[in-house]
């Protein structure tokens, strides 16, 4: 029977506030990850999933301060489960250890050698033996040849590699990962995912990882832990809590489920019940594969016409905007004519791109990190001017714009809202865009105070921007950029460190601007985003624009998604194999099965 | 931050050899020769030996010593160009004969002589800490430190500010394009636009820069930094008879001439701040 690695009994913590006060973050938690389990931590942004991680490895609330009660214990190597309390924090920190979502903010020396030796030498490990424990780990996490580098150097998703290598060198029994993708772009998340397999298949130690997108790890965790409003739920198998939990967790918490279970669960309602519950693409195609073919055709009358037809010759299916983004409204307003650019220390990061930014219409730019995305996304607000060719805004080379004035109708968000931060409360904040056009102050008040009613932080427009909780933040960001009505915005990274609700409420929001007539340009590694709310992408690909057309398109161009590195949605591989066509949403392929399950195209699913 | 040249360089030449402390030495006595030397002569003769050290006996180019070294070379160039017009006898380094007449002002071989003795001045300094900089590693200088009884908790720090520096200079780059593209204090006149937005780039570091230093120092912590006073150090710290030789007869020529500089002029200071 499998033990225990770490057994949590009835804890709770209280953070410590200004005054004194205390705030109830876990209240009563109990449950256990057994020894070598794999198990993913669920729960929305601000639910107390990095706050039990923290308590878990005991960072809190011994450094940071706070209170606790109930207890943890941990399985020590040699003395079994003991209260973490009896152990001092070098030992603690030796049996359960945590790597943290930013790369950037972990990385304590300038080799990759010494980063990963660097707890070896505090614990004071014999010098002849720390060499072979750091060719063992950066083996393990599938970096040995990096091991003369420079940390500066490193990708993301290197620098993420080398730090999970440094945690694996001090051998823990427990690993917390939290959101260890979370900042990286596709190549760096499979590397990094890839790692993490690695170390499970080889390594005794328990691993918790605590992510959004589940897509990429459903299928392959053991346990599924859910954090929720201070209580925890669980650990159950994936397959039972996606049975029992599956659409609440998506629609009343409003989190990311992998797209076959979400697919799975969605026709259970519509009555089509599967033999078992979906984690991954392989599982749903195999479980409806019996389902169609066993079930008899009956005609079907509550089908509309327009969507069977669009089914019938094999097209996209894809909703109809119908919200004032028809194709025939879109209008050039951003015109990027064979431009160049070249830094100083970089030559070429831009080679002869060309495309147009549209009214009414919402574009995603995608490819790998240094592909040219951001430099491009900078050149049009003029932050960089192009080496050669020209941007035109309105017909009119950027570098004929001052740079305020042209910045006022090219709004860009940053991906980190704390950078944009300029003002001292919230309300100041959202209101220094419209002081800047001069704008009456009768009037300011008025568009802020709706905006804020709008954006929901209309309680806390006293408050410090910097107060804010991550999602506020970045509504607050988006909301101080486009009060002042732009023509373009553009949008980095809209959905990082967002679950799916925020994710969604913010892209909502943009795809209503566009609605409105504003050209939407958002730059993502999030394929489901791009599927579900971009009308065109432009993929980058070492500072080219290799594709320029459609999302269905985008995922069907194999050369493209291998230069680029990018992957199709799960939703549109496994629709590719089941139904033969392009479907790029859960609710789209819900409707096409369901289709085809009435017996309107058995005929072509018999002939596969 | 594509580049980030301040760095150690990796190479096997004397200097690389020697241990950290007795390049602190080398540095040390180079500072404090060139700040109070008043001798154009040993000017000279210091900036050569330096320069010699740094072309033959680091193993580094001097390409790459240019690098680092041209973005100080407008200071060294107004400092040796502007100071002699503000020469009033700080220094003996040559005669009180006109050498240069120019419409602002007569300028003496002692005025001349004193702008390339305050550039000469800079430039030893400049080449020895970069000579410091390329031939140490950071994990050296810590390890070497600490033997002498310093905490090594203490003399991590600055190994991890170069770690951040780069970091924090993109952050405060995109704080300041922020600040375009928001045009902050565009109501105010230039002055006070540029007073309220360096306010702003102080405050939004501070901020950021403490958060980042807190997950920083978490993730020290995990790591089991400061879990011991002591720790291993798992590179050989290097160390060569020739070099501690080298650094220690230095330094004691050092003092040895500024012993005598000082006694020659029965105990009055070389500036004469008059």
């Amino acid at each position: 029977m499998p033990e225990p690695a770490i057994v949590v009994e009835d804890y709770s913590f209280w953070f410590k506030m200004p005054g004194g006060d205390r705030v109830l973050a876990l209240d009563k938690v109990s449950f256990e990850v057994e020894t070598e389990d794999f198990t993913l931590v669920l729960g929305t942004s601000g639910s107390g999933k990095s706050t039990l991680a923290l308590n878990l490895v005991g960072i809190l609330p011994d450094y940071f301060g706070g209170w606790n009660e109930g207890r943890i214990r941990v399985r020590h190597p040699e003395r079994g489960l003991i209260n973490r309390r009896e152990l001092s924090a070098g030992e603690r920190f030796s049996i359960v250890n945590m790597l943290f979502q930013n790369p950037e903010d972990q990385i304590v020396t300038l080799t990759v050698e010494e980063e990963v030796g660097f707890a070896l030498e505090n614990y004071q490990v014999p010098r002849n033996e720390i060499s072979d424990r750091i060719t063992a780990a950066l083996d393990l996490v599938g970096i040995a040849d990096f091991r003369e580098r420079s940390t500066i150097r490193l990708s993301g998703g290197e620098k993420q590699r080398v730090a999970l290598a440094a945690m694996l060198a001090m051998k823990p029994q427990v690993l917390i990962l939290d959101e260890p993708t979370s900042n990286l772009d596709p190549i760096g998340k499979e590397q990094v995912l890839d790692a993490v397999q690695r170390v499970r298949e080889r390594s005794d130690a328990s691993i918790m990882i605590v992510e959004h997108e589940v897509d990429e790890v459903y299928d392959s965790v053991d346990k599924v832990l859910l954090v929720d409003n201070k209580h925890v739920v669980g650990p159950m198998s994936p397959r039972e809590f996606m049975r029992s939990n599956g659409l609440h967790v998506r629609d009343e918490m409003g989190l990311w489920i992998p797209q076959a279970t979400e697919v799975g669960l969605e026709l259970a309602q519509r009555d089509v019940v599967l033999d078992r519950m979906p984690l991954n693409g392989d599982e749903l195609v195999h479980a409806l594969r019996d389902v169609i073919v066993a079930r008899p055709a009956r005609p079907d009358t509550d089908v509309p016409a327009e969507s069977t037809a669009a089914a019938a010759t094999g097209e996209q299916v894809a909703a109809d905007a119908g919200d004032g983004r028809d194709a025939a409204d879109r209008e050039s307003v951003i015109q990027i004519r064979d431009v160049s650019y070249s830094y100083a220390s970089r030559a070429d990061v831009l080679r002869n791109v060309s495309f147009d930014i549209r009214s009414h219409e919402v574009l995603a730019i995608v490819g790998q990190n240094g592909s040219g995305k951001s430099t491009l996304a900078a050149q049009l607000n003029g932050i960089l001017r192009p080496s050669r060719g020209q941007v035109l805004v309105d017909g009119k080379p950027t570098t004929a714009y001052k740079f305020a004035k042209l910045a006022k109708r090219v709004a860009y968000i940053f991906q980190i809202p704390e950078k944009q931060f300029i003002r001292g409360n919230v309300y100041d904040e959202i209101a220094h865009s419209l002081q800047a056009l001069k704008v009456d102050e009768a009037e300011i008040a008025e568009r802020v105070d709706a905006m804020l009613d709008q954006i929901g932080l209309a309680d806390k427009k006293t408050l410090s921007p910097y107060m804010l909780s991550h999602g506020q933040k970045r509504r607050l960001s988006v909301a101080c950029m486009v009060i002042s009505e732009p023509d373009v915005i553009i949008l980095d990274e809209p959905t990082f460190g967002q679950d799916y609700r925020q994710a969604r409420r913010i892209m909502e929001f943009m795809t209503s601007l566009a609605a409105r007539g504003s050209a939407v340009t958002f730059i993502t590694h999030d394929m489901r985003l791009v599927a579900e709310y971009a009308d065109r992408c432009v993929a980058m690909s070492e500072g080219r624009a290799i594709f320029e057309g459609g999302p269905a398109e985008l995922f069907s161009a194999e050369d493209v998604l291998r230069r680029t590195h990018l992957k199709m949605p799960p939703v549109m591989a496994f629709c590719n194999e089941l139904l033969g066509e392009t479907v790029l949403t859960s609710a789209d392929a819900v409707e096409r099965i369901m289709e085809v399950v009435h017996g309107r195209f058995r005929t072509g699913l018999q002939g596969r | 931050m594509d580049d980030f040249e301040l760095a150690y360089k990796d190479a096997d030449s004397f200097f690389h050899r020697m241990d950290p402390v007795s390049k602190i030495l080398y540095v040390t006595a180079v500072s404090f020769v060139a700040i109070f030397n008043s001798s154009i002569v040993v000017g000279v003769a210091l900036f050569a030996f330096v320069f010699f050290c740094a072309a033959f006996l680091t193993g580094i180019s001097l390409r790459t010593y240019w690098t680092l070294g041209k973005v100080i070379m407008p200071f060294i160039l107004i400092v040796a160009i502007v100071f002699p017009f503000f020469y009033a006898g700080q220094v003996t380094t040559g005669s009180e004969e006109i050498a240069l007449r120019t419409p602002i002002r007569d300028l003496s071989w002692a005025a001349l002589g004193f702008g390339a003795l305050l550039a000469l001045r800079f430039l030893a300094i400049g080449i020895s800490g970069l000579t410091f900089a390329f031939t140490t590693h950071p994990a050296d200088l810590v390890q070497g430190v600490s033997r002498y009884g310093m905490d090594y908790r203490l003399v991590h720090a600055p190994v991890l500010g170069l770690v951040l520096f780069p970091s924090f200079v993109q952050l405060a780059r995109e704080i300041s394009t922020t600040q375009r593209i928001r045009d902050l204090g565009q109501d105010r006149n230039w002055l006070q636009r540029k007073v309220g937005r360096m306010r702003h780039l102080a405050f939004a570091m501070l901020v950021l820069g403490l958060r980042r230093g807190q997950t920083q120092a978490m993730a020290l912590d995990i790591r089991g930094y400061g879990a011991s006073k002591q720790r291993t150090f798992m590179r050989p710290l290097p160390s060569s008879t020739a070099g501690r030789v080298f650094a220690w007869t230095f330094f004691a020529i050092s003092v040895v001439y500024l012993v005598v500089q000082f006694t020659n002029m029965s105990g009055a200071m070389v500036w004469n701040w008059a």
